[in-house]
């Protein structure tokens, strides 16, 4: 009897050629794979940065633990880009250059992410956006870049929807017209547009505005009775302690700049004046829920003076989803093979998002479930379900 | 008309906050002939200092707003002792970018001090926030105290401008600065006292203002810019010309957003301000000096 090894050679010189291009693939080792991370690291943009980056890094020490995927290790590098544009493009180039990360997870403040956008897409370096939420980032979608935050149109959608499925007749807009504020104003009047209906009033608040008496008493006249807040929370907090001053009590719809309803109450400072205060966040747990415990030991043993935050959660699901597709890319990875892994992802659940995670070749934004939080007042925030929108 | 009664309370009462500024800015500009870049910043630094008395330590709201406004007035002068005095004799320019510089340290200072908490404190109201009704009109009890506070510290500080030695001196400073130290009056003393005395209206507003609004780090700039519109308009160099320029500020701003449309809100103060300018370039309340060469 004769055995045939004519297939061996082939196979052989295979998986040779396989491990050749790991070998070549930058940010590849035998036993790691180094992943690179922007955000601000200091100032006050922290919160989208220093946290969800937290929070990556927990997920990747668990991994880690588990023997790492496919018997490598995950490293992951910080960079801080202060929410500066300038700094977020210093700060990829770095990532892709000097230190010749493999794949990138981060991207805290919009439009310092926006403003590095050209420079991931000309890198080709898998790109996973963990909380910035500009539109520009994933639209038009770029090959190696894709989202877990719930951008700006999916949010501004998720609004409109929401009031209108709260019986809202009359729906108004206070907004902030600066840059941020625009990203999601745009969106907003196309979504109303889909819907066929048009605000009965439209109003402005600057970030800094200490008063709001002008905008409420005009939200009044038009007999609001849903408003869509595109607000920071300073201003949203003047807004709403005006308008519990001057008795206007209509639905308060907030999105991801306000998206923790419980420091919320506490800046309105106002009992009772957040009662009808709906807000927007990325994830479907808050901090305290104890559906959260494994995650804040894990938070607060490796960052001692840290508390699990909202925050920390955007960079938990948003490693889980990353993880998923470092696995599902296979042993001899590749940037090309973890890029069909994120296109190929549908309905991936992950321990803190609202909806399951999809993403195509066409569309980037992966998560397009934003949840709904509404906290009563003195009580505990609580959960009322998610808006699936943008599909 | 009760849409304009609500109006004119609220541009009232940002105004008076205005006004308190413009005063800051006016006393240090009187005394050294610069404009202190860093009032708002003073503003902010006293704010975040009322917040840890108030809410973080828990003494009550009046002992805090004095202890606020002395460490103020200290924090004012010091920084002329360490910051500006060395540099006092070089040119303007210089002058001016200390006080930004002093700004931006101040920022810093706040920031390592009290970062990391929140995005934003509140400060909690000072007053029932219900609105009292009287007959048809609606009255919010938080602006009441706030004009009534404003209307106070102005009068304190009118009457030590009037009544003691050290405000009779820094008057004199202020007019002539040259026949004042001929006369005896150590004018660089008078320097240090017009940047705390500056500094510590600054540290009232911002005590004043903490209720009706959030404290965080960039609070400062946007007081400092309504504030120095508001001493601009009403001359720069007279105190109630600050506070009528913060006044007017403040009412324009309310009345165009009810009136016209939020948006203008912003725009509206300045619009003013360069009409009354085109029309009385020293601003409303500026004394008048021809002088003939």
């Amino acid at each position: 009897m004769t055995i045939r090894f004519s297939g061996v050679p082939t196979l052989l010189a295979a998986a040779l050629a396989a491990s050749a291009a790991t070998a070549q693939t930058p940010g590849v080792t035998a036993d790691t794979i180094k992943i690179g991370s922007f955000g601000a690291l200091t100032g006050p943009g922290y919160l989208y940065g220093k946290l969800p980056m937290n929070g990556v890094e927990v997920v990747f020490d668990e991994v880690n633990k588990a023997g790492g995927i496919n018997g490598r290790k995950l490293v992951l590098m910080r960079e801080d880009d202060r929410c500066d544009p300038t700094a977020a493009i210093g700060a990829v180039k770095k990532l892709v250059e000097q230190d010749q990360v493999f794949a990138i997870i981060g991207g805290g403040c919009s439009n310092a992410t926006f403003a590095a956008k050209d420079t991931l897409e000309a890198s080709k370096v898998p790109t996973l956006i963990f909380a910035s939420v500009h539109d520009g980032i994933t639209t038009p979608p770029a090959a190696n870049i894709f989202s877990t935050a719930t951008t700006s149109s999916i949010e501004s959608q998720a609004q409109v929807a929401y009031a209108i499925d709260q019986g809202a007749k009359k729906i108004a807009i206070v907004s902030m017209r600066d840059s941020w504020g625009r990203a999601r104003y745009t969106p907003l009047l196309e979504a109303f547009k889909a819907k066929g209906i048009t605000p009965v009033a439209d109003e402005e608040m600057s970030p800094d505005a200490n008063d709001a008496t002008a905008q409420v008493l005009r939200l009044k006249a038009a007999g609001a009775d849903a408003v869509l807040l595109l607000l920071y929370p300073k201003p949203a907090a003047v807004f709403i302690r005006d308008a519990q001053k001057l008795g206007f009590k209509p639905l308060f719809l907030g999105q991801t700049g306000i998206a923790d309803p419980a420091a919320f109450e506490e800046q309105v400072g106002v009992p009772g004046a957040t009662a009808n205060f709906r807000t927007i966040s990325q994830v479907r747990y808050t901090p305290e829920d104890p559906k959260m415990d494994k995650w804040r030991k894990l938070v607060e043993a490796k960052f001692p003076g840290d508390r699990l935050s909202v925050y920390n959660l955007f960079g938990i699901g948003s490693a889980e989803v990353l993880v998923e597709a470092l696995k599902r890319a296979g042993k001899d990875i590749t940037r090309e093979k973890l890029i069909a892994a994120f296109d190929d992802m549908k309905d991936f659940k992950t321990e803190v998002y609202a909806a399951p995670i999809t993403c195509s070749k066409t569309d980037h934004r992966c998560n397009k479930g934003p949840a709904w939080m509404a906290k009563d007042p003195g009580g505990p925030i609580k959960v009322l379900g998610f808006t699936a929108v943008g599909q | 008309m009760l849409l304009f009664s609500y109006l004119l309370m609220s541009g009232i009462t940002t105004g008076a906050l205005y006004a308190l500024v413009a005063l800051g800015i006016v006393i240090v500009n009187k005394a050294t002939g610069v404009i202190n870049f860093a009032q708002g910043e003073f503003f902010m630094f006293s704010g975040y200092v009322g917040w840890m008395l108030h809410v973080q330590y828990g003494l009550n709201y009046p002992l805090s707003f004095v202890l606020a406004t002395l460490i103020g007035f200290v924090l004012g002068m010091l920084t002329d002792r360490i910051a500006f005095r060395p540099i006092a004799k070089n040119d303007i320019v210089s002058l001016v970018l200390a006080t930004v510089g002093i700004g931006f340290i101040l920022k810093g200072l706040a920031r390592v001090i009290w970062g990391g908490r929140s995005d934003y404190l509140s400060f909690p109201p000072i007053t029932s926030p219900d609105p009292i009704m009287v007959g048809p009109l609606m009255v919010v009890p938080q602006q009441l105290a706030v004009i009534a506070g404003t209307a106070v510290i102005m009068l304190v500080f009118a009457a030590f401008f009037r009544l003691t030695r050290a405000g009779k001196m820094m008057q004199a400073t202020a007019d002539n600065a040259r026949a004042a130290l001929l006369v005896g009056i150590r004018t660089d003393q008078i320097y240090t006292l017009a940047f705390g005395t500056g500094a510590a209206i600054a540290s009232a507003a911002a005590i004043l203002t903490a209720p009706v609004t959030l404290i965080y780090p960039d609070i400062g700039f946007a007081f400092f810019l309504k504030g120095f519109a508001a001493a601009v308009l009403g001359g720069l160099s007279s105190l109630p010309g600050a506070v009528l320029g913060g006044l007017i500020v403040g009412i324009a701003e309310s009345l165009a957003g009810g009136y016209i449309h939020s948006s203008v809100m912003e725009l509206s103060p300045f619009l003013v301000i360069m009409v009354v300018l085109v029309v009385r370039p020293t601003g409303l309340l500026a004394s008048r000096r021809a002088r003939t060469v």
